[in-house]
């Protein structure tokens, strides 16, 4: 009976102690302006910013230049055309190559389409002609729209001026010379493959995770540098004495701010912006809560090697960086190197992003991402662990200074 | 605190800092830990420059010597590989919403003989738009090899028509684009990007240390000692504390363009002088703003903060993947204020394209003008490092 009483004590003592540190963490992050800078500034301004930036998506009215040495009408028809094109704007024709290369010397144009004197000749003779595009590289995507705008008019101009060169019986049968195997291509999910709908949706994952490892991170820090014996509980407080009733209190905490800091990142803002959002809000947020339970305790884990208030973002910030490629959004998951592959499972962003931007984007149900679902689970159970290893090892440190 | 006997000057200054750097973790990590990791990582992540083998599920619902001569082709493209059959397009969609497929190639019903025979059947190919870069490689691949399995078929008709290959191809495909990809005819992701990511880390990198280095002073209330060995002249007292980071970052930046030029043999049309330049100054460039950030907000975190901030938000404004043409006009303007930026641009002109230095002398001068910042806020900081008491 005493047993019972005892134990009956113990967890109505341990229910009351975490939510007393609950409380005493939530007035720790308000009262530190590093942290609510990290907790609130940062994931209420940061989409925003990139939203901003991304906000075009693709890129309209490349500057491109003509050289035409045909001076034909099919080449001027060609460079006509090519100007009509939303994607590029021909703000030049140039006499020659020598004044085209100045033009992009000069940042005048990005691109250069160069006709050669036989152009309409070769054409008009049933013979095949060969135009030269020559783009700069400072982005990708000028290439791109220089490309697709060109070979979109090549193929508009070569299927009206060949049929009205061949005239033939029926129509029909005039596409199927020009076109025997026509094709058609679709771009899901992302249907003018967007910048902004690619790449801000796993920004907003990302944004999540860094700003708790550093906000978490700096209240750590400030423990430690601010208790006796720089250890990470204030063991002067009675009821900062058993592990588990920390790491469930503190948790807790951040927990209920970064519920409201969600519903801003990855309801409000995608909405604001017009992002493809297909995904069910449902799954969305299940999806989400072990993602931010392993952020949660993975961040809490690095918060104890953190001995000043500073460290975490001379440490954590850089790592964005490597923590978005790692993650596989951009450069292929199937072509990391499986070192890195393999470390990319020790955070949370990884399986975050990828099951996150299939969800939102790609309209996947928990079934599509169960394999990055239950790595979530397996990080949170991980990481809960280790920080609950780290908050008794804090504790039997200061216990033994104590005495 | 004292280190060894007071001395005065620059000299004394710079042998202090290099002292207490020595002494401590988070300089070491932040000078030598964090820009190796991050070269290694992300030479190593791109060393074979586009990503290969990018799964693809086919849908062949034709299934004949035609269509599976197509399949083989488009196998053989080193970009593609196709992964999966599948006997419905619903079947392939789920595939690519469980992320093991990136692009669905679709091959309809009675495809060969419909071919053949003039009837016009339609291949059809659906790429992820999520994942943008593994899209638009598929993209190509499968575009390339449709229009193959048009110029095949309109060959076979062609020639039992008794025409020669030239009048076939002239009324096939009339007009062919041949295309130049100035500096990076290969199209590599590594020269595309790590000549930007790199340099951008090490700008990452600078602000914070300078902001932290400046800061902690103030934190340890160690300022005044600091300014008295510059006999109370800011200028001198920031020249000696900065100046072994001014050494240290430089070689850090020698060695990434090491490895970029040298090691990867990426472009560097202009020869090293003009790059190795660059980044020099981006080096001082750097941390004249540094400098500016914790004179402007003199507390260490809001500092930190501020420079972390300013830091990541180079690699998206500063234009490298999505260019800073496409952005609104105020972000065009704002972009002139990051040192990476003007950095970029040096790159694009000597680097990659090898165009005369003259067109790059406004950005290098762009560079040595965020010199200039330090001098603006020097009263605001002085005043800070000598009355600001560090609340925690």
């Amino acid at each position: 009976m005493a047993n019972e009483t005892n134990l009956r004590e113990i967890v109505k003592e341990g229910i009351a102690d975490v939510f007393y540190i609950w409380r005493e963490e939530l007035k720790n992050v308000f009262r530190d302006t590093g942290v609510v800078i990290f907790f609130f500034l940062v994931p209420f301004a940061y989409p925003l910013v990139y939203a901003f930036i991304y906000n075009n998506e693709v890129v309209h009215e490349a500057k491109m230049v003509v050289v035409d040495n045909s001076d034909s009408f099919l080449s001027r028809e060609f460079t006509r055309r090519v100007n009509a094109t939303p994607d590029v704007e021909v703000v030049r024709v140039c006499k020659n190559m020598d004044e085209a290369k100045r033009m992009l010397d000069e940042k005048k144009a990005y691109g250069i389409l160069s006709f050669p004197s036989e152009f309409s000749k070769d054409i008009n003779a049933g013979r095949q002609t060969t135009i030269s595009l020559y783009s700069d590289m400072s982005s990708l995507l000028f290439y791109k729209a220089f490309l697709l705008s060109a070979t979109e008019v090549s193929f508009s101009l070569s299927k009206e001026y060949v049929s009205e060169l061949h005239p033939a019986s029926s129509r029909q049968t005039e596409l199927v010379k020009i076109d025997p195997v026509p094709y058609e291509s679709v771009a899901l999910f992302n249907s003018q493959m967007g910048f902004a709908s690619f790449l801000v949706p796993a920004i907003l994952i990302l944004v999540i995770q860094q700003t708790l490892i550093l906000g978490i991170g700096m209240l750590g820090g400030t423990a430690r540098e601010r208790n006796q014996r720089h250890t990470l509980v204030p063991i002067s407080d009675i009821h900062f004495r058993g592990t588990l009733r920390i790491v469930l209190g503190k948790s807790l905490s951040y927990l209920v701010l970064y519920v409201v800091v969600c519903i801003w990142v990855i309801a409000i803002v995608p909405r604001l912006f017009s992002f493809p959002q297909i995904g069910n809000p449902g799954v969305i947020a299940l999806f989400l809560l072990p993602f931010l339970a392993a952020s949660i305790f993975f961040a809490m884990t690095l918060s104890g090697f953190m001995t000043s208030r500073e460290s975490p973002m001379l440490v954590f910030v850089f790592t964005s960086v490597i923590l978005l490629f790692i993650s596989g959004v951009s450069w292929p998951k199937e072509a990391i190197p499986e070192f890195w592959r393999i470390l990319g499972y020790l955070f949370p962003s990884t399986p975050g992003v990828q099951g996150f931007i299939r969800i939102n984007t790609s309209g996947a149900s928990l079934n599509e991402v169960s394999h990055e679902y239950r790595l979530l689970w397996i990080q949170a159970g991980f990481y809960f662990i280790s920080a609950c290893l780290i908050y008794r090892y804090q504790i039997i440190r200061s216990l033994k200074n104590n005495d | 605190m004292s280190y060894g006997q007071q001395k005065y000057g620059v000299g004394a200054i710079a042998v202090r800092e290099i002292k207490r750097l020595l002494s401590h973790r988070l300089y070491l990590f932040c000078l030598l830990l964090a820009p190796s990791i991050s070269v290694v990582f992300f030479i190593s992540l791109m060393r074979d420059g586009l990503p290969t083998n990018l799964p693809v599920a086919l849908v062949d619902l034709d299934n004949t010597a035609t269509s599976r001569t197509l399949v083989r082709q488009l196998d053989a493209f080193t970009q593609t590989q196709i992964t999966q059959k599948m006997n419905s397009f619903t079947e392939a969609r789920i595939a690519m919403q469980k992320g093991e497929v990136y692009g669905i190639y679709y091959i309809p019903e009675g495809f060969g003989t419909d071919a053949v025979s003039g009837k016009q059947p339609k291949l059809s190919f659906y790429t992820n738009g999520t994942y943008l870069i593994a899209a638009s490689l598929l993209f190509r691949d499968m575009k390339t090899i449709s229009v193959l399995a048009g110029a095949s078929v309109g060959l076979q008709t062609g020639i039992a028509q008794g025409k020669s290959t030239d009048q076939i191809m002239g009324q096939l495909q009339p007009i062919v684009i041949d295309t130049h990809a100035l500096g990076n005819p290969w199209l590599n992701y590594s020269v595309y990007l790590n000549n930007t990511i790199l340099p951008g880390i090490l700008q990452l990198l600078i602000f914070l240390v300078t902001v932290y280095c400046i800061g902690v002073e103030i934190k340890l209330g160690t300022a005044e000692e600091w300014l008295k060995m510059g006999h109370g002249c800011l200028f001198k007292s920031l020249l000696g504390k900065l100046l072994p980071y001014t050494v240290i970052f430089t070689i850090i930046g020698f060695m990434i363009c090491a490895v970029l030029y040298g090691f990867n043999s990426f472009p560097l049309q202009s020869g090293w002088f003009p790059m190795l330049t660059a980044i020099f100054f981006l080096v001082i460039a750097s941390q004249a703003v540094g400098i500016f950030m914790i004179g402007t907000l003199p507390t260490l975190r809001l500092g930190l903060s501020f420079a972390s901030l300013f830091g990541m938000i180079s690699f998206s404004i500063v234009g490298f993947s999505f260019p800073v043409l496409g952005m609104h006009s105020t972000l065009q303007a704002l972009a002139e204020l990051f040192p990476l930026r003007h950095y970029f641009l040096i790159y694009i002109d000597q680097a990659l394209n090898g165009r005369d230095l003259y067109y790059s002398i406004g950005e290098y001068l762009w560079l040595l003008s965020f010199l200039i910042l330090p001098f603006l806020i020097g009263k605001n900081l002085k005043k800070a490092l000598l009355y600001m008491k560090y609340i925690p």
